[in-house]
């Protein structure tokens, strides 16, 4: 049941309050208006406490180490439950795609807690929600109206929510300076990096719950280096040093001998499937997509989980490509678009470069170029909005490579980008019928139906693993029983930070065969 | 071409620019009106994915085309339509199509691989950024100069006279929307301003919902084409003008600081207008089912209305079934409350605007 305005008896009226009552100016004064949250002042900035969401537990807790780092006070709003989708739900307007109504729901249900604790003054005074801003085409850029409305629904009409927006579009943005960017950017990076680590290595450990622990530990490790790193100084200053020194590719390091500790089974043999989807509930680890990565590493898959810097990287050629279709048309677009050449470029230099200190462990950042390439005859490469020609370019890119036996598209239901780009992989498994694709529409309160539809498509795909494996085995005349006697010899193939090189198998048991057969000389 | 989706604003550009291509008027083929027998008999079992009922349409459209003509068509041109001419433009961050309206295009045509000859040899599907003309010109000359076997330049030409020819089209809309504003200024008589998306206007996808109270006498002003002229639009912003809430009439930052959609734009700019314009006694929103661009605009746009005292109705989740006994129900409490306030709510609109009205000058100066 709703609990509208349960606030407002003890601070301003909520509805009201967003309408400017302004008695010398007239009558036109009655008029709806947006009051812009009111801005951060220098002296605010080191006493309110940034809350900030939507990123997995690794990536939060790193981010935030980059804000203390900065001197901010920063939380994580805790981890999505499905009670926030109904909060969400509740609060904002009816059709909502749903990582909109978990945040809404995540806020409302954070800041309910703070308010019993606190009093809605202190709430209003010593937090803001951080989120991301966004120019369009998709409504995600205008979800701040939304949150506005659910925190009127609270009775916080005067809780602030700023738009982490590089652009800077009003009065509602968070100003974000260099280090604050490369700051977050680079524990992105970083946590994107741990994460694939963690994928590759859970499904293989042979001690339980091992893989966790070590994790756990590497994120406060890595969170300790970034929130304890040395003053970068100005702007220039700054990205020189995080281009340059060596801070984070020697923790990484680091982290790369706990995970060493760490030993493995490789010669399990599980389908390898290939996360993708929308921004939002690709990465999420949560209830906001049935918690589907651990449900998949649970019914025996190995998952390639996506990168939040492959996103970044999209962006920037979106805005690349948009920048050199404007060339001659508009001053200085060509200019803009050689930036953007080389912003990406030192991104992949920068990602290649976390990658080597954790032994190229991590695949490396897929070519947008490709991508673009490979989706071409199905989805136009400036379709903007979501993620665009990503979706089909990965899943061709993954099939073509051999990289993963099936792709698991998560997209929100109501998604108004990639509903289309769904509809266009129609003609791409028209063209390649053993193309495993598990479309997955995520309404946040479906899980039975979303896990069964995939079950269907991971039932081929340990199929698929299984023949892969055994003709690897036909193929270089091995057996497990001999694979295990090379195992004693050379037990640091059964260790986690041991690299398996790709031998043309999607799966990673086929590889680990054939990497074996290598070592043996035994082609 | 596909009656659907963006063509329902842009259909006059792109008769210009076919006609000035040379190709002759009864050579063009629009496909006709949604209609659930259009869907059934095209679209059904082609569209893959859940989506907005006006997306869905599009493969009806398209497939009437393809498969419904008795003589083949040479082409079918559907453009993606990246962003679109709005009157609004350089007021708001962008005017981009909604995401759908350009994407729907990639969608439908996976699910015609099988026809149309050699796969989709003949649909022409060019993306164009309408809303930068010197792009638009690029891209067109790019993707039709070939197809239409004429030089790169001609199509340059043919897109200038297709941008003339819409400029046209819209300053007579404009014109008829003032006449009606300015014959209701001197009667005193009420009209309804509707606000919904261009494809509102297609009888399969409006329903034809805002025509029942067109037939009671109450005249209808469509938010796409309101009027704009200048000494009307300055005296009915004047007190925010003077306040210093915008900049100028046509600015919406001080309700929709998001304005990259240029549909949306223009619904929010039109709730401003109507919220101001005395004579627009009740609104109309119209909105399809599963519409993810109107739904942030709900609230805001439903206040925007409403603070100013002005009625306000929606029509949500408009499918392919017309639900005529709702409908029924619905216009007739509409027009019971039009009956009842429209004349008490346009006195005190009109007492919020400076005392001058143009409308009013225009037609002393007439007489």
């Amino acid at each position: 049941m709703r609990e509208r305005n349960v606030y407002q008896t003890e601070i301003m009226p909520a509805p009201e309050s967003r309408l400017r009552i302004d008695n010398q100016s007239g009558a036109a004064c009655e008029h709806y208006r947006l009051r812009p949250p009111r801005p951060l002042t220098e002296s605010e900035k080191r006493r309110v406490t940034l809350l900030f969401g939507g990123a997995t537990w690794k990536h939060e807790r790193l981010m935030q180490g980059a804000m203390e780092r900065l001197g901010y006070k920063a939380e994580p709003l805790p981890q999505i439950l499905h009670r926030d989708l109904l909060a969400g739900k509740d609060y904002i307007d009816a059709g909502a795609c749903c990582p909109t109504a978990f945040t809404a729901g995540s806020l409302i249900n954070y800041l309910r807690q703070a308010v019993a604790e606190l009093g809605p003054q202190r709430v209003v005074r010593d937090y803001v929600f951080l989120t991301a801003g966004g120019c369009g085409p998709c409504r995600f850029g205008q979800y701040q109206e939304s949150y506005a409305l659910a925190l009127e629904g609270i009775g916080l009409p005067d809780f602030r929510v700023l738009l982490l927006d590089l652009k800077g579009i009003g009065p509602g943005s968070f100003e974000t300076t260099v280090p604050f960017t490369l700051g977050v950017f680079w524990a992105f990076m970083c946590g994107d990096v741990l994460s694939e680590l963690e994928y590759m290595t859970r499904p293989y450990e042979t001690v339980p719950g091992e893989t966790d622990q070590v994790l756990r530990e590497c994120v406060e490790l890595l969170y300790g280096a970034i929130r304890n790193g040395p003053d970068t100084g100005g702007r220039y200053r700054t990205v020189l040093w995080y281009l340059c020194a060596g801070h984070y590719r020697r923790t990484l390091a680091r982290v790369l001998r706990k995970f060493s500790a760490i030993r493995v089974d490789r010669l399990r043999v599980k389908p390898k499937v290939k996360v993708t989807g929308e921004f939002w509930l690709q990465a999420h680890e949560g209830d906001g997509n049935y918690r589907i990565k651990q449900w998949l590493e649970s019914e025996g898959a190995e998952v390639i989980p996506p990168v939040y810097t492959a996103w970044c990287d999209f962006l920037i050629q979106a805005r690349r490509d948009r920048a050199w279709e404007r060339r001659g048309t508009v001053r200085g677009a060509r200019a803009v678009a050689m930036y953007l050449v080389v912003l990406s470029r030192l991104l992949h230099r920068a990602y290649d470069g976390l990658r080597a200190s954790l032994a190229n462990l991590p695949a490396a950042l897929p070519s947008q170029s490709e991508l673009q390439r490979l989706a071409a005859p199905y989805y136009h490469y400036r379709l903007e909005g979501g993620e665009s020609y990503c979706l089909i370019g990965k899943a061709l890119h993954a099939y073509r490579h051999r990289t993963a036996h099936m792709i698991c598209e998560l997209s929100p239901y109501g998604c108004l980008p990639n509903t289309m780009s769904m509809g266009a992989m129609a003609g791409v498994l028209r063209h390649y019928p053993d193309l495993l694709y598990a479309p997955i529409e995520i309404k946040g309160d479906a899980e039975v139906q979303a896990l069964s539809r995939c079950q269907m498509n991971l039932t081929e795909a340990h199929r698929r693993a299984r023949t892969e494996f055994e003709d690897a085995l036909r193929r270089f005349g091995l057996t497990t029983e001999r694979i295990r006697e090379h195992e004693r010899n050379d037990p640091a193939l059964c260790r986690a930070d041991t690299r398996i090189p790709h031998h043309g198998y999607a799966g990673t048991a086929a590889n680990y065969v054939a990497e074996v057969a290598a070592r043996l000389g035994a082609r | 071409m596909p009656k659907a989706l963006s063509l329902w604003s842009t259909h006059r550009f792109w008769l210009g620019l076919l006609l000035e291509l040379g190709v002759k008027p009864r050579n063009i083929v629009l496909s006709s009106d949604t209609s659930e027998a259009q869907f059934r008999k095209y679209a059904k079992g082609r569209v893959a994915v859940e989506t907005c009922y006006p997306a869905k349409c599009l493969s009806g459209h398209v497939g009437q085309l393809l498969l419904g003509q008795r003589r083949p068509l040479d082409l079918i041109l559907c453009p993606m339509v990246y962003s679109l001419p709005s009157f609004i433009a350089g007021r708001v961050q962008d005017t981009l199509s909604c995401s759908r309206d350009m994407g729907a295009v990639e969608s439908m045509k996976s699910s015609f691989l099988d026809e149309g000859g050699s796969g989709n040899g003949r649909l022409l599907t060019p993306l164009v950024s309408l809303g930068e003309p010197a792009i638009a010109e690029r891209q067109l000359a790019e993707s039709l100069a070939e197809p239409f076997g004429v030089r790169r330049r001609d199509v340059v030409r043919a897109v200038r006279a297709g941008y003339r020819e819409l400029r046209e089209f819209d300053s007579e809309m404009r014109d008829r929307s003032m006449e009606i504003l300015s014959c209701c200024a001197r009667q005193g008589s009420p009209c309804i301003g509707v606000l919904g998306r261009p494809y509102h206007m297609d009888p399969g996808i409006g329903h034809r919902i805002v025509d029942t109270l067109q037939r009671q006498g109450y005249p209808l002003l469509w938010n796409q084409y309101f009027p704009k002229d200048e000494a009307l639009l300055r005296w009915l912003f004047a007190p925010d003008l003077k306040a210093g809430f915008v900049s100028d009439p046509l600015d919406i930052s001080d309700v929709w600081p998001a304005s990259f959609s240029s549909n949306t734009n223009e619904i929010v700019w039109g709730a401003k207008f109507a919220a101001r314009c005395p004579w627009i006694s009740c609104v109309v929103r119209l909105s399809s089912y599963e519409c993810g661009m109107d739904q942030p605009t709900h609230t805001p746009v439903q206040r925007m209305v409403e603070a100013s005292g002005t009625l306000f109705f929606k029509f949500g989740d408009l499918d392919a079934t017309k639900p005529s006994g709702s409908i029924a129900i619905r216009t007739e409490t509409v027009l019971h409350y039009l009956a009842e306030r429209s004349e008490s709510i346009l006195s005190q609109k009109r007492a919020r605007l400076p005392p001058q009205c143009p409308l009013t000058q225009i037609q002393a100066e007439v007489g």
